[in-house]
């Protein structure tokens, strides 16, 4: 389907949207899942939206902006992304546009992150003088920067980008493509792995054998494996508890 | 006794609740991070119990102090510090629960978001979005409003009740180390099963081999994945996170360049019909 300039538009205001309200109160609607499938809704298709989300999201397990930590961006990952995979037909596509995004967009975040001090300079002068009402214009105008280093990305790219993506799909060859798919399958490993590693793995090994044997052999449903998993943790709260009681 | 369960929250308490809610990390950078945010909640308390306008600059510059914290678990703190302030407490008071706590609660807040909650959830959302469920997206809503809403209600409630006793209030009885601990297993516990699900990776690589039987050569097929399936089902997902966390983990390399490598095997293995 045709994008054109209405959805790029659109696309641009929802990108500002999630960003800022990820500041606050943090709704989640940056979360690549909800950013893909509310793009997928504006774009027509939004089941292309919750599986280019859903890569997304595993890839981003374990990253977290830690003190203000610069993180690849996925939601914008999640809306171009989505965007081009309909544009394109091709979920795999999108999830390859996405993810490359994903990691241009770094160098934006910082420079959203650095901009917003001259809010804070400008607040300073203001409470000197007493003039209050500055502060509170400084404090709730801080997010333009955060905005506009998503949201304009997000519209040059669906603008002008949209025909040079087509025509890049249509060049590839077959074994790039093979090998973008993939690539969308392999990389939740990186994620597993992040997490993996700030979580106290060696001292909870057998908990993650017991996981792996409950799908691996047994073939227990993912809810299953949930609600095993909650009540082996309160089994081992309880007996742990139970020790030092004594 | 100002500090009973009780205590219900003033007009400007619930202000500055809802203004730290709405809009507390707006105006975020990198020089004071989230100190603009911080002033501003707190204003309708200062404009409040501060007689002049001297009082009330000298208190604002004080609050635009250099802060950050987990916005979530972190509403403890502002709720604490606007109860301070509403009983006339001595600033540095404020100012040393501020320094004191906001490096040890964002700890906390890190910790209970981002490596307990938000992988559990997003792992399991993810697994329903990638079948095309909606559900999945519900799911992730309603973990955003919980943290949003829930969570900050919550902190921002019990900071105020608490005042300058917050961190008693909240570490009681070891809640939120039980509270670590048992998301910790369940999180490990859940993980353990989710990667050979979500990473369902198999290869389709098969070879033939001439056997012998009763003195008649035949060529068999032989699938490698069946033969790794002997060996332990999900071997690939199992050895991809394994070279991943080791590459982490023991040779400290970083994220994106494990991702890049990831990308490398990803096409040489669809290359040579590997995957």
């Amino acid at each position: 389907m045709d994008l054109g300039i209405g959805v790029a538009i659109l696309l641009a205001i929802w990108a500002y949207i999630g960003i800022v309200i990820c500041l606050a109160p943090n709704l989640s609607l940056h979360e690549p899942i909800i950013a893909g499938a509310v793009t997928g809704l504006i774009v027509g298709d939004v089941k292309v939206g919750l599986q280019v989300g859903a890569s997304l999201t595993l890839m981003s397990l374990g990253m977290h902006t830690y003190g203000g930590a610069t993180i690849p961006d996925f939601q914008v990952g999640a809306i171009l992304g989505t965007a081009f995979g309909v544009a394109t037909g091709n979920v795999d596509t999108g999830l390859a546009i996405g993810i490359s995004a994903a990691l241009l967009m770094i160098q934006l975040d910082v420079l959203g992150r650095a901009v917003t001090t001259g809010f804070i300079h400008a607040a300073d002068r203001y409470v000197e003088n007493g003039n209050f009402k500055g502060v509170i214009l400084m404090h709730l105008l801080g997010h333009i920067p955060w905005g506009l280093t998503r949201a304009i990305p997000v519209f040059l790219a669906i603008w002008l980008g949209q025909d040079a993506v087509i025509a890049f799909t249509n060049w590839v060859p077959q074994w790039f493509m093979a090998g973008m798919q993939t690539t969308g399958r392999i990389l939740p490993a990186l994620g597993f792995a992040l997490l993996l590693g700030q979580l106290p793995v060696k001292k909870y090994l057998p908990f993650l054998a017991i996981g792996f044997v409950l799908f691996a052999y047994l073939s227990v449903p993912v809810i299953g494996i949930a609600i095993a998993a909650v009540a082996l943790a309160a089994l081992y709260i309880q007996m742990k508890g139970g020790k030092e009681n004594a | 006794m100002p500090n009973t369960d009780k205590k219900q929250m003033s007009k400007e308490a619930r202000k500055t609740m809802w203004r730290y809610i709405w809009t507390f990390q707006w105006s975020w950078n990198y020089e004071r991070m989230q100190a603009l945010g911080y002033a501003w909640s707190m204003f309708p308390i200062l404009e409040k119990v501060k007689k002049s306008k001297d009082e009330l600059i000298a208190a604002m510059q004080r609050h635009l102090n250099f802060f950050n914290t987990q916005p979530h678990v972190g509403a403890a703190i502002i709720g604490a510090t606007a109860a301070m302030e509403e009983e006339g407490a001595d600033e540095d008071a404020v100012d040393s629960l501020k320094v004191g706590l906001m490096g040890p609660f964002a700890g906390i807040g890190d910790t209970l978001y981002a490596i307990l909650t938000r992988p559990i959830v997003g792992v399991f959302a993810a697994g329903l979005a990638l079948k095309g469920s909606m559900v999945g997206f519900w799911l992730m809503l309603a973990f955003g409003l919980f943290w949003g809403f829930g969570v900050h209600i919550g902190m921002f409630r019990l900071g105020y009740r608490q005042g300058i006793n917050v961190v008693s209030g909240l570490s009681g009885e070891g809640f939120i180390s039980r509270l670590t601990d048992m998301a910790t297993i369940a999180g490990i516990t859940i993980i353990g099963g989710f990667i050979p699900s979500i990473l369902g990776l198999g290869t389709s690589l098969e070879f033939t081999r001439p056997v012998t039987v009763d003195g008649v050569t035949e060529s068999v097929v032989v699938k490698l994945q069946d033969v790794l399936d002997q060996i332990l089902p999900y071997a690939i997902p199992i050895a991809l996170v394994g070279l991943a966390y080791w590459l982490l983990r023991s040779r400290r390399w970083k994220p994106i360049p494990v991702l890049l490598l990831l990308v490398a095997i990803a096409f040489v293995g669809s290359a040579i019909g590997f995957f």
